[in-house]
């Protein structure tokens, strides 16, 4: 009934389609008014079953949990009061397998890690399928008591999702979830991870950036910029530099500070110089915007108005030349100050050798 | 209207109910009642074996500039391959083995294996070759030989790139009580990139690259059932084959130097404690970046070797805790201190013809850098109902510096964000933020700055007036279809700047479609644009000089769908489009009124593939891919368009680019 109703109301955007098509049919061929109606009508019936097929079709391949509607909170009183009350079932994952058996997705579980009989810290070497999902209690009696379920279609909160795995995986990589910008914004684990696969996508090299960049927009369109680093080829990961289950440095960054990041592949800007540019030993991103730029290198902007931002004083830094110059072309002030990372030449001073 | 009234609703009526977090951990369940003894799995089925599938590709490109090598993993012109590799294994004992290739022996390709036992140790291999396409072609007037540039009659054609392999060896050796972890890791960087150097006038020139950066991380980790403390060390060499370099004609010594070789050496020390809903963590470093590579010898250079030396220890403390159901409080102090411990001499500066100070008779004394940072962060979070939260927080960062024309800076940032979901199928998020920098007396005469106008304000130092605001949402509009929309904006203002950076605001817009009709039809849509804007003023004689006004545009938009439906489910076609473009527009106003020249790039990039499985064992793909990219640079002049000046050539890319891959698979399923 809802699908037909769905149909019914789709009549009006119905007939503007039909309204055009018809004009451009009378437009392209010269027909008769009755042939223009005929036309019209044959138009409007084929489109009409075109789009209700349209519908049933969508309709019938969604498939959600029959608890989907629940209210969060009712949901999880449910799910706690099954969690302390322990009902497990009586033979572990057979009984769970008696309904689930045909779900490749469900199956898939045995090709990865989570699978694995053998190994004593996976769960199916202790509550097996229970282990992630609760107790099963009533479920298997019609299947709609609610089971913990994980990802986007699960109404369960990403905390409470959260738990189950965190249960298991503490490490030094995850120490710092707790205060991470992933955990506060209520990101659950299965948004990136999946354990029913022989191999989590989020450990896939190919794949960790398109993951990132879906919820991460901004970045993922500064990497297209005119210089970036190689990520949109994926050559690198966003993940080299940056701990998604949170770090105690700045912005999740593996390693203490954004300048120690840099210097784990730009190690020859490390240092120490004989001759430091200051606001290059605080901080790199001073000048770089390390997901991309306009402009080449990564800076936040070209030169010579990044140096003269900062230099453009009563010296020649202020300078401005018509058409073209030693001031301004080739390498602009990096034609004399080519040693702006710090220079190691006794008669380095001014960064120009 | 209605969401007040929504949010009100909400709260109220979760006040008496439990919400937030349940503890679902295996380790607070239940299990008086399992029945062990009738636990089994007939059903289950063992993946003992192999997996995935490797590969071979083989392909053509056709392209005339390096830069294509970039997206098209080489710059090879014709006939190209690589072997592709996903493989996982599984023994019947726990064993388990993981191998992965991408474009392996492709200028940009890796791979890596790993075999160990499940919970017990792991071994990994790493490899990862990066090559940086610049510029082909650049005209160098000075060519390297020894340690010496040489001038050229005719000036030599060199390829700018950098290339990058990576290998790494790691172990891990894990128990119930601990981890234990050591990785090294060898880098190797060849290739020329472009550097310059004054003889006396400028002249732009390709420098080789010869480096190596060795890496090596270790550490154990304990674990107990509510902590967890971790030592561990890192530390990195870096060692540059090309050393400083000499001039020929006119003869000059040590004209550039190299960076030096130095290394970097970090202890550490992290935990963590939980307690019911309280968890802190903390994390103590001590570090020292060490470089005493030979100096130019001179007159006026009263050392061999300068002994440079960095002492750096850093700290954190955290503490985020869950009151009751709904609030979640969290803070968090930073301390990090850097001590430049490298000694001070006199040095003579007048010899570089840019700096001649005649009451120090050119002698300059360098100057050993201290920062040192303190920070605060604070936080809240607020659960009104499923779905709604507000949160906020606040944190400040005060830095102190030497040698700096600002000794103390502290910035201030206070936020505050709420999150809406009116519909199970539309959330919203919307964070508004405020921030300030303040600090200490510019002191624009300091020993740094001696030409400093007193107007000036260096943009890192400066006191700033910062707002901005951030706008999510994500309407899942059908099971199939998901709408995403974020906008942004930030605007910074340099208040007390009357000569260097006043303004910038930055602003933008993406908007993602995300189709997924059927099993076999999945496709995307995004477009997004930024726009940036810049000004800033120079000055001289005490008054402003000019003033620029810089609008930095970026817009970028694509698509891209696969289809698996055809032929019974053994073909898969698929496509995909990018089109990015980069511009930057600069105009200077009061001096020589002008725009400043053309500065922009754009690219498309399409590719279509066709999938074919040849029988349950093997798969053939073909893939095609075009690259069409351009950009020009108005600095970039022909090698001697300038007088004065010697550049490496006016060295625009402008190409279109094609690649035809076959790849065949073989499945190990």
């Amino acid at each position: 009934m809802t699908r037909f109703l769905s149909v019914i109301t789709c009549n009006n955007a119905l007939n503007m389609f039909v309204f055009i098509g018809g004009l451009i049919l009378n437009d392209i061929v010269d027909m008769s008014h009755s042939q223009y109606q005929r036309g019209v009508k044959m138009i409007k019936n084929a489109l009409f079953f075109l789009l209700l097929g349209v519908g049933v079709f969508f309709s019938s391949i969604s498939q959600a949990d029959p608890w989907k509607e629940m209210p969060s909170e009712q949901l999880e009183k449910t799910l706690s009061d099954k969690f302390h009350g322990g009902e497990y079932s009586s033979k572990g994952a057979d009984s769970c397998l008696a309904c689930h058996k045909k779900s490749d997705a469900v199956m898939a579980l045995f090709d990865g890690v989570h699978g694995d009989m053998n190994n004593p810290q996976s769960p199916m070497a202790g509550l097996q399928c229970e282990a992630c999902h609760g107790p099963m209690g009533k479920h298997n009696r019609g299947g709609k008591e609610p089971m913990i379920s994980f990802g986007a279609d699960s109404s369960l909160d990403a905390a409470s999702q959260n738990s189950v795995c965190l249960g298991c995986h503490q490490s030094t990589e995850l120490m710092s979830w707790h205060g991470s910008a992933h955990n506060l914004d209520e990101v659950a684990c299965a948004s990136c991870h999946k354990v029913h696969a022989a191999k989590d996508p989020a450990f896939d090299k190919l794949a960790i950036n398109a993951s990132c960049t879906a919820c991460h927009t901004k970045e993922g369109a500064d990497l297209h910029k005119r210089s970036s680093h190689p990520f949109k080829w994926d050559q690198m990961t966003c993940i080299d530099c940056h701990n998604p289950h949170g770090a105690p440095g700045e912005a999740a960054l593996k390693q203490f500070s954004v300048n120690d990041t840099c210097f784990e592949c730009h190690s020859e800007k490390r240092g120490p110089f004989l001759w430091e540019h200051a606001p290059v030993t605080e901080n790199c991103a001073n000048c770089h915007n390390p997901h991309g730029g306009v402009n080449e290198s990564l800076t936040k902007a070209r030169v010579p108005q990044l140096c003269q931002q900062c230099h453009a004083d009563d010296g020649h830094g202020s300078r401005v030349d018509a058409g073209q110059s030693a001031f301004n072309a080739g390498k602009s002030c990096l034609n004399c100050h080519s040693q702006v990372h710090g220079s190691n030449h006794p008669a380095g001073k001014m960064l120009a050798r | 209207m209605r969401f007040p009234l929504n949010l009100i609703t909400l709260a109220l009526a979760g006040a008496s109910g439990t919400l937030l977090a349940a503890d679902f951990s295996v380790g607070a369940a239940n299990t008086a009642k399992v029945p062990v003894d009738g636990y089994q799995c007939k059903s289950c089925i063992s993946s003992d074996g192999l997996r995935g599938n490797v590969g071979v590709s083989l392909g053509v490109n056709d392209l005339d500039d390096i830069h294509a090598g970039n997206a098209l993993g080489t710059d090879r012109d014709g006939v190209i391959g690589g072997i592709n590799a996903d493989v996982q294994g599984q023994g019947n004992n726990g064993y388990r083995l993981k191998a992965e290739a991408h474009r392996l022996g492709m200028a940009n390709g890796s791979g890596s294996l790993g075999l160990g036992k499940d919970g017990r140790y792991h071994l990994n291999l790493d490899y990862r070759a990066i090559t940086t396409y610049d510029q082909g072609d650049v005209q160098t007037a000075l060519w390297h030989n020894d340690g010496t540039l040489v001038p050229s009659a005719e000036p030599r054609f060199l390829d700018l790139n950098l290339e990058r392999h990576k290998a790494s060896l790691g172990f891990e050796l894990k128990d119930a009580l601990f981890d234990t972890y050591v990785k090294y890791s060898r880098e190797q960087k060849t290739g020329h990139q472009s550097a310059s150097l004054m003889s006396p006038r400028p002249v732009n020139f390709a420098l080789p690259v010869d480096a190596s950066t060795d890496g090596l991380k270790a550490g154990v980790a304990l674990k107990g059932e509510q902590w967890l403390l971790d030592v561990g060390y890192q530390g990195s060499l870096y060692r540059n084959d090309i050393q400083s370099l000499d001039l020929l004609t006119p003869q000059l010594y040590g004209v550039y130097s190299a960076a030096p070789d130095n290394e970097a050496h970090r202890l550490s020390l992290a935990g963590q404690l939980r307690e019911d809903s309280t968890v802190m963590t903390g994390r103590v470093a001590a570090g020292r970046m060490l470089q005493d590579d030979a100096l130019v010898p001179m007159f006026g250079n009263p050392l061999q070797n300068w002994d440079g030396q960095v002492d750096t220890l850093d700290a954190n403390l955290a503490i985020h805790s869950t009151l009751g159901s709904r609030l979640r409080l969290g803070a968090k102090v930073d301390y990090s201190d850097r001590d430049n411990q490298s000694s001070v001499w006199d040095f003579n500066q007048g010899l570089s013809g840019l700096s001649f100070d005649a009451l120090s008779g050119g002698f300059e004394q360098n100057l050993p850098l201290d920062i040192e940072r303190t920070g605060v962060k604070l936080d809240a979070s607020y659960r009104l109902g499923s779905g709604y939260r507000l949160d906020g927080g606040y944190e400040r960062k005060d830095t102190s510096r030497s040698y700096g024309e600002r000794e103390d800076t502290h910035d201030d940032r206070a936020w505050l964000g709420v999150k809406l979901a009116p519909l199970s199928s539309l959330s919203a998020r919307l964070e508004l933020g405020v921030g300030s920098r303040g600090g200490s007396d510019y002191e624009a005469n300091g020993l740094t700055s001696s030409e400093d106008n007193t107007l000036l304000r260096k943009y890192h130092l400066a006191d700033r007036e910062r707002q901005d605001a951030k706008l999510a949402l994500n309407w899942t509009a059908t099971d199939w279809l998901s709408v995403d929309v974020n906008g942004y904006f930030a605007r910074d203002d340099y208040d007390e700047t009357q000569i260097g950076l006043n303004l910038s605001r930055d602003s933008g817009v993406d908007v993602n479609l995300n189709l997924h009709p059927t099993d076999s039809l999945t496709a995307y849509l995004f477009a997004g644009q930024q726009w940036i804007r810049t000004d800033m003023t120079a000055g001289r004689n005490g008054a402003v000089a000019w003033q620029a006004d810089i609008a930095d545009d970026f817009i970028n938009l694509g698509g891209g769908a696969s289809f698996s439906g055809l032929l019974d489910g053994r073909l898969t076609l698929g496509a995909d489009y990018l089109f990015a473009n980069s511009r930057s527009d600069g105009y200077r106003s009061l001096e020589l009124p002008q725009p400043d020249g053309d500065y922009y790039s754009y690219q498309h990039s399409a590719g279509i593939y066709a999938d074919y499985a040849l029988s349950a064992q093997m798969a053939l793909k073909l893939a095609y891919r075009y690259e069409r990219y351009y950009d020009t640079d108005d600095a970039r002049v022909s090698i001697n368009g300038v007088p004065g000046l010697i550049t490496l050539g006016e060295s625009d890319h402008n190409y279109n680019a094609h690649q035809i891959m076959l790849t065949f698979s073989y499945l190990l399923n």
